[in-house]
Formats: structure tokens, sequence, C-alpha cells
């Protein structure tokens, strides 16, 4: 992960550990069956380790490969047949998505994360994380988050899963060109994320986005494997008067849940 | 509600069993579960209950308690090292039984081979070599004398190791390595741990000896006690001692000698270093007799086992580290196998010798070329780190050549220049300072490299404005000392042409380690070719004004005297050194023009995607480049310009490829003695004709897929 601003341990938490009590919706790979997560929020992990955070990207990085590696040598007897109109997008809506996401990204990966990475990514950013849907099942999830990185406006991608009988027919592709377009809307000038050098599907993917290989990072994950930083620049967009204007027409037009309801009766049952 | 307490009764007896924390004086235990119900069932989804100071960012450090994934201390079986002594994991000795006792020490041995070699690979050494109980405990094994030397030998190499690779200052990437912190590394009397081992080399050879000796003989012997009891394998026994303690001694012998300043040990370290490998030989050769072992049976499928015997040592535990292990979320590392530990040792040692056989040239070009040559067979961290305490030792190069001296031999300036006072400026330290840096960088591993040879190219066009000031300053003011004041001019002008070289040699590393490390999609080839290629006119130009301003004769190499008139006039039109640049040049234009060619013929390797254009990921490669402005008036415009007229049918004519291979040819003379050159030569010459042949199938029949490989 590119990883925000400071170390939170500034003002935040300081040199004790805190305890925090919260409640998710149930999952069913939780050893914790009364619902509650018991979690001890650390700071030593960061001060262990200046790097830490690299760490935890490293940590998160090689979980992502699982997603798509298996695209390769896995024997395509359960792919499940569809139309690719039968995919439904959503938009992150809530709280009744999170578990679908988690247990899309659990089930797919050999490690969980902790309720609160996920929370941090469809809490501050919900409108850069989708969710694809086949006759009411969640079959794919990308999650995203974008900010302020060394005077750069970046979008970042996090995670990206597409289960697998539904692999191989554009699903991944379509989730993260919704969140990227998204993006580009919201003023970023690039978005990035990292994937391991050995995991091609995730590298064609990209690649026809657009992305280039910016850097290789030399035994980045835990398991050994280097991993290249995915970096895809926006063009810078024309100082043109006209076109500006344009631009605004087209995101008022975009944005139906901001208009207030009174001018579009049609809308007044929006939950 | 019934559920839950049933789940929780579960819980707590699926809760690892330990002894229970006894209430103290001024605490008792309370049991809090129904409050945690309750405070549960007020909760709504989502909803959470934090401190003031709680962050999200923050939260995804977060541990689940008990969570083997996450909490590292829930994975051991012991909670401390006292209590896996207690439990019996390490005894010492091994066995009552000598034999086994002898068998297990020798998988112990294996095993910490494996280890070293994965912690050489990457890992942390807490989790490695330091999972070894014996090793954490050292005291225990006193009584145990093969045991406790080689643990002693053990100790003192990985300290040596560690001091070589923290010398060299290791950056982010490689930074597990020397993590040492809660770990017994420093012993006393490590130093004469080589006199432990070579007392119980001596008794083992003893052992041998009167193993081997006929029945007859065997009372003039010494009365020595045997190895261990069973007679038919006393031989095997020894012999798998010995190669394995010698290893260790001649390794450490190693060590110590490539740590001599400048050098020195150089020699003595190249015959430790066959010795190793000799020793490492006879080590795989064990491998038979021990897994046969005690039982006379084979074991099976030893792949992927860590000793040579295939079975499982007794003593170590990675998991009584985990506190002072690195603080990575708690995952089992998968220790090398001894097969490739032993590869792994053969080709450091391999590595090892390259640099000891350098001849330490004095000259900067010959350091740039026994770098990048060396780097070619991937060095790991071990050996890259003792290449870069070689070559920067005291801010000097191999801590003999000052800085300045080798920076006024590299710009081809006369050698009393080396001492002018020009060296204590303000810019001429912080070139020193750069091409320290720069010395340092080129021996990283290659993607580190890359990006930091990237960055610094801001830093040499900075130098360069500052030193084009300097002589604009000195140019203009009159000093009393005539004769001082032209030599400042001359030294800059000659500095400041080579920093400019230097500029683009690094410019042109920077390319072409994109290659090697997989940076480029083929859809990009044809912008990197045409990049390299101008950055490669540019370093041509300025070896060439370094040449022509030389003071000294151009070096021939390898000429026989008959043949030195017609050498001398092919010589002096252009240097060997440009004619090399050349062959690359041609063979990057021709490359370029190809793709260009192909992209506008056949309309092959182009990629359309919704987000950008082919402008935004010239503009993302070139970056660093085109920031420092290297070179000059290059932009994505100009790039269009030159290939967009390229045509499948005017490049069959203007054969680029052709040229490359005429030059390479003329030139392989120039370069008899030097192997290195003359294989480049010989790989330039494949290309060339491999693309020319290419180029013309491809006009002839518009095939759709060329191999293009470099």
């Amino acid at each position: 992960m590119a990883g925000g601003g400071a170390c939170c341990g500034r003002g935040g938490g300081g040199s004790e550990d805190s305890i925090i009590w919260a409640k998710s919706p149930s999952q069913p790979s939780t050893s914790f069956a009364f619902g509650l997560c018991l979690v001890l929020t650390s700071n030593k992990i960061k001060k262990r380790h200046p790097k830490s955070r690299s760490l935890l990207a490293a940590r998160l990085g090689s979980e992502l490969k699982e997603t798509m590696e298996q695209e390769e040598g896995e024997a395509r007897m359960h792919k499940v047949e569809f139309d690719p109109s039968e995919i439904e997008y959503v938009s992150y809506g809530g709280e009744h998505h999170l578990p679908l996401i988690m247990n899309l990204v659990d089930q797919e990966l050999s490690e969980p994360y902790s309720i609160f990475t996920y929370r941090y990514f469809v809490y501050l950013w919900p409108h850069l994380s989708f969710l694809a849907f086949h006759k009411g099942k969640c079959v794919g999830t990308v999650v995203c988050k974008m900010g302020e990185h060394r005077s750069t406006f970046r979008g970042y991608i996090a995670m990206l899963v597409v289960i697998k009988p539904y692999r191989g027919r554009g699903i991944a592709t379509e989730l993260v060109t919704r969140s990227i377009k998204v993006m580009m809307e919201s003023g970023c000038e690039e978005v990035t994320l990292e994937a391991e050098v050995t995991n091609k599907g995730a590298l064609a993917l990209y690649g026809r986005l657009g992305f280039i290989r910016a850097k290789r990072l030399f035994r980045y994950y835990l398991n050994g494997v280097d991993a290249f930083r995915l970096k895809l620049l926006f063009p810078c967009p024309e100082i043109h008067p006209s076109l500006s204007m344009m631009a605004d027409k087209v995101e008022s037009h975009g944005h139906h849940d901001h208009i207030a309801p009174e001018e579009c009766p049609e809308h007044h049952h929006i939950s | 509600m019934a559920e839950r307490d049933a789940e929780e009764a579960t819980m707590s007896h699926q809760a690892p069993e330990r002894s229970s924390i006894p209430s103290g004086d001024n605490t008792v235990w309370a049991d809090i579960s129904p409050l945690l119900d309750a405070a549960c069932k007020e909760l709504g989804d989502g909803e959470m209950i934090h401190g003031e100071n709680f962050n999200l960012f923050a939260a995804m450090s977060a541990l689940e308690i008990m969570d083997p994934k996450m909490d590292s201390g829930i994975v051991s079986k012991y909670c401390s090292l006292d209590e896996a002594i207690e439990d019996g994991a390490a005894p010492v000795p091994l066995s009552h039984d000598k034999t086994i006792d002898v068998q297990s020490i020798i998988d112990i041995m294996d095993h910490l081979l494996a280890c070293e070699a994965t912690w050489h690979s990457g890992h942390s050494l807490a989790q490695t070599v330091f999972s070894c109980i014996y090793l954490l405990r050292l005291d225990r094994t006193s009584s145990h004398a093969i045991l406790h030397s080689y643990c002693r030998v053990i100790r003192a190499t990985c300290k040596a190791v560690v001091s070589v690779v923290s010398d060299a200052r290791t950056h982010e990437e490689e930074d597990l390595f020397s993590m040492t912190y809660g770990l017994p590394l420093d012993g006393d009397g490590d130093e004469k741990c080589l006199s432990f081992l070579n007392a119980v080399e001596e008794t083992i050879c003893r052992q041998l000896r009167a193993c081997k000796a006929p029945s007859s003989k065997k009372r003039v012997l010494e009365d020595i006690e045997p190895l261990q009891h069973n007679l038919d394998l006393e031989e095997g026994f020894c012999k798998a001692l010995l190669c394995r303690l010698r290893f260790r001694k001649h390794f450490f012998h190693t060590l110590a000698c490539m740590r001599r300043p400048q050098g020195r040990g150089f020699e003595m370290a190249r015959k430790h270093i066959a010795s190793c490998i000799l020793e490492l030989e006879s080590i795989l050769k064990s491998a038979e007799f021990l897994r046969f072992g005690v039982c006379g049976t084979c074991k099976d499928g030893i792949e992927g086992k860590t000793t040579a015997s295939g079975h499982t040592p007794i003593g170590f535990d990675a998991s009584l580290n985990s506190r002072s292990a690195a603080p990575t979320p708690p995952r089992a590392i998968k220790i090398l196998s001894w097969k490739r530990a032993v590869e792994y040792f053969v080709k450091l040692l391999h590595d090892l010798d390259v640099i000891c056989s350098y001849s330490l040239d004095p000259s900067l070009e010959g350091v740039l070329r026994f770098v990048v040559q060396f780097q070619k067979s991937k060095p790991d961290l071990v050996a890259r780190a003792h290449l870069q305490v070689l070559l920067v030792q005291d801010g000097k190069l191999y801590g003999r050549y000052p800085i300045f001296a080798v920076i006024t031999k590299a710009s081809a300036l006369p050698e009393f220049t080396k001492n002018h006072d020009i060296q204590k400026s303000e810019c001429f330290m912080q070139l020193g300072q750069l091409v320290i840096n720069m010395l340092k960088i080129l021996c990283t591993n290659a993607a580190w490299q890359r990006r930091k040879l990237g960055k610094i190219l801001q830093d040499w066009r900075v130098i360069y404005v500052q030193l084009e000031l300097a002589l604009r300053n000195e140019v203009g003011e009159v000093s009393s000392n005539m004769d001082d004041e032209k030599m400042s001019v001359k030294i800059l002008r000659h500095v400041l042409n080579w920093v400019e070289e230097q500029t683009y040699w690094i410019a042109s590393r920077f390319l072409m380690l994109g290659f090697e490390l997989d940076l480029y999609s083929p859809s990009e080839y044809c912008m990197v070719y045409w990049y390299l290629y101008v950055v490669l006119i540019k370093l041509a130009e300025k070896t060439h004004f370094r040449m022509a301003v030389s003071n000294e004769p151009i070096k021939r190499k390898g000429k026989k005297k008959k043949d030195s008139l017609k050498e001398v006039a092919k010589e002096s039109r252009v240097h060997p050194a440009i004619l090399f640049l050349q062959c690359h040049m041609c063979l990057a234009e021709g490359l370029t023009m190809m793709l260009a060619a192909l992209r506008n013929d056949l309309m092959v390797l182009q990629s359309q995607n919704p987000f950008n254009t082919e402008q935004e990921r010239f503009l993302q490669h070139f970056e660093l480049l085109q920031k420092a402005c290297i070179p000059d008036h290059i932009s994505y415009p100009s790039f269009k310009e030159s290939t967009s007229y390229a045509r499948l049918s005017t490049l069959v004519m203007y054969n680029y490829f052709k040229d490359a291979q005429r030059i390479a040819k003329e030139i392989k003379s120039s370069f008899s003695n030097d192997p290195e050159k003359l294989a480049e030569l010989r790989r330039i010459e494949q290309v060339a004709e491999h693309n020319g042949i290419a180029l013309n199938v491809i006009s002839r029949v518009g095939a759709l897929d060329p191999s293009l490989k470099v």
C-alpha cells in the first residue's frame, strides 16, 4: 500500500494500546460466535519497525495475488455460464454490503484482514468500492481509496476479487474501470497499486487499462516475491474554458442522488 | 442465549491449556462476559465503541487476539525458552546412544546450514539460524565438544556477516537481514572459536585414522575412544563430520581475510574459498551414507528436507523468538532445502571469489565495467555487501585512491592535477560524494539500484550547473598566479565534460535495467529503444571528446607488431570504445525504427486504452530523465516526429542492423584480450543478424508476429 500520511502514533492513541469493541454483521468464518470482535489495537507494530506501513502493505499485497493467480493453471471445470448483461454492478451502499465484501475477500484469500481494514476503505471512500452481483449473488468486488500523496492527488486500488467460477469474463476489468472512472472524475492525477511480478492475470488486466510498471520492488512480499508498482497517469486536463464547462455538465448529470427530491420526483423513494 | 453459552464453553476449551495466572494481592479475576454480552446487544450493526483518539488508518494494524494469523503468541508450543528446555526440546547430549548422538548432531549442522542460507536469502536471523535452542543458550552445550564448537563458530560467523552487511548500510528492501535485537550474537571468546574447532577436528582425525588402521596396528596407535560404537559406520560418520567442520573453518577464514582493508587478504581468501568448495563437495557426497544411517534403510523423498539424512533435526523452534522476530504478521518461514542451501553457498563462494580475483583497477571506467559485469550473475546481498565495502572505504576507492584523484584520472587530466587545491571547493567536495554514492548504489540489487540511479540524475545535473558556474567565474577572474588559474580552468573543462559523460552513462544504465527488471511491455519497446538511442548518441559524443583531449596514448590491446601499422591507421580514426557504443546505437536505432515501422505499416504493438494515451506512458517512463533534461530538447513530440515516417520498405534499404554487424566485426580485434567484451560483441552480432533477417522476412511477407528478443 502506498500508506497515506504520517504514522498515526502521533496524537492518536499515543503509546498505549487501546481496546475497541465493534459489532460486525456476523461472519460465518469468525471464531467469536457472539458476533463481537475483541481487538487490541497496538501501536507497537509501528514502533518496532519504522517501515511497518510497508510491511502491512506487503502483507496486504501478498494476499492480493491469490485473486488473480488462480486463473492460470486452475481447471476451468467449475465455470458458471452467464451473459455479461446479467452482471449487476453496484457502488458500495452501506453496512449491508460490508459482510459481502469481507466474505468474498476472506473466501478467496488465504488470510483474513481485520474488519478495520475493510472499514477504513469503505467508510472513508464508499464511492470508490464496487460490487458485482449475478442473480443476487455477490461474485466480485473492488476496494479502493484516494488521497493526497506527496503533492499528487492519487487513487489506490487495495483489493480486487472475483470468485473463481466467474473469472476470465471481464468482471474484474469492469469493476476496476468503474472505480478508476470515479477517481478520474474526482480529480485524481494518477492511480496506483502493487502486484506480484508473477501475477500475469493482474498485470495483463492493468496493462490493458494503461498502467505502466513504474518500479520493481525487491522481495516486497513476505514470501520473498518481487512486486511491480503499477501506475496510471491521467492526461492533463486541457485549460480550455468550453471543455471545462462541458465537464461540469457531465458531472451534474452523473450524480442523481445529489439532486434534491423535489426536482426529481421519480427518485423520492431512494432508500 | 443457550447457544452462546455453549459456544463460550467450547471457546474456553479451545484456548490452549496454560497454567492459570493466579490472582495477586490487589487483583482478582472477574467474569465480564455478561457485561460484554449486554453491550453487544445494545450496539447496532456497524456501530463502534472506541476511544477519542481512535483512527481507522491506525486500526488497520489491529491484531485480533488469539487469531493465529495475527497473534504471534498463540502459535507457540512453549511460553518461553526455559519451558522448552525443561520439556527436553534440546537435550545435551542429544542422545545417550553415541551413534544416534553423532547422527543427530550432523542433522543439526545441516539444518543450521539451511537456516543460514534462508537468512541470507532475506529472512530474519531470529526465525532462521536462531531458531536453534542450542544457539540461544550456548553455555548448555559446553559438555559436548562437537556441538559446542560448532555453535560457537556459527555464532561468530553470523556476527561477522551481519557486520559486513551493516557496514554497507543496506536499505529498506533488505533490512530484515541485520535485525539482531534480542539475539545472543555476542559471545565471550568467540574470536577463539576456531581453536575449539581445531581441537575437535584433531580428535575426529585421530578417530578416523584409528578406524581405518588394520587391526594389527591398532594397539600401536594411541588409545583413542571411537566417535561412536558402530564400527562399520565409524569411517562414514568421521568423514561426514570432518567436511562439515572444515567447511565452517574455511568459511570463517574467508570472511576474516576479505575484511582486511584494501583487499590485502584476497589471495588468502581465494585459497580458503577453494577449500570451502571442496568441503561442500564432500558434504554432498556424504548424503548417501547419511541417508542409509543407522537403520541401513534408505529414507525416501529427501527433496525439500533440510538435512542430508532426511531426518528432522532436534532442538529447533522458530516460534520461541516471536517477540524478537521481525515485526511482521506471524508466518512460518519455509527453510530452504539442504540441497538448495548447499547450492546457495557454492554460488556465494563463487561470487566472493570473483571479488577476490578483481585487480583493483584504479580507473573508474574499469571499476564501473567490473561492477556491471559482476551484477550480471545476480549476486546476493552478502556478496554485494562485500563488494561495496571493498570499493568504498574511508571515502576512498578501495581505501587507497582519493576520490578527487579518481575523478581527475577519469577526466583524462594529467596526473599532477590530483593535488590541485580546487578539490577543496564546495563543488568538488559534493562531486566526490556523488561518485561515492553512485558506487554504493551500483552494488545494490537491480530493482533498488534502478530507482536510485533515476533519482541521482537530478543531482548530477545540478553539480554540472554548479561546475559550469565555477568555470565561468574562473575564466572571468584575473588572478596573480596565472599558471594556477589556467590549470583550474583546464580541470573544470575536463571535469565538466566527464560529468556529462557520467550522467549519460547513468541514464543508459537506468534504461537498460528496465529491460532486466521486465518493466517495459512490448508496446513500449519502441519509445524505450528510441530514448536509449538518443542517450547513447550523447554518451558517445562526450566519450569521444574525452578521448580527443586525452593526454595518454590510446592503448592497443593484443596487437602483433606486424599488424600495428594497419591498426594504428584504423584507430586514429575512431577509438574502439566509441565504435563499441556505435554498435549499440545502431542496434537501438534499428530496433526503434523496426518497431515503429511495424506499428505504422501493420498496426501491431499498439496499446489503446480508455484512460490515457502513449504520451502519458512516455512521460511516466522517462519522468526522471526529463526532469533532469537528459538529454535536452527531447520530448514526446520529438519521439513521434522521429518515428512517424518509419516504413518497412525504406528500412530494408537503410539497414541499421547491417551497420551494427559491420562495426562489431571491425572492432573485435581491438578487444582480443577482453573476453567479456568479445562475448558482448558476439551477442551484438547475433542480435543484429536475427533482427536483420526478421526485417527482411517481415517486409516481404508482412508477418504479424516477429520475435523481438534483445
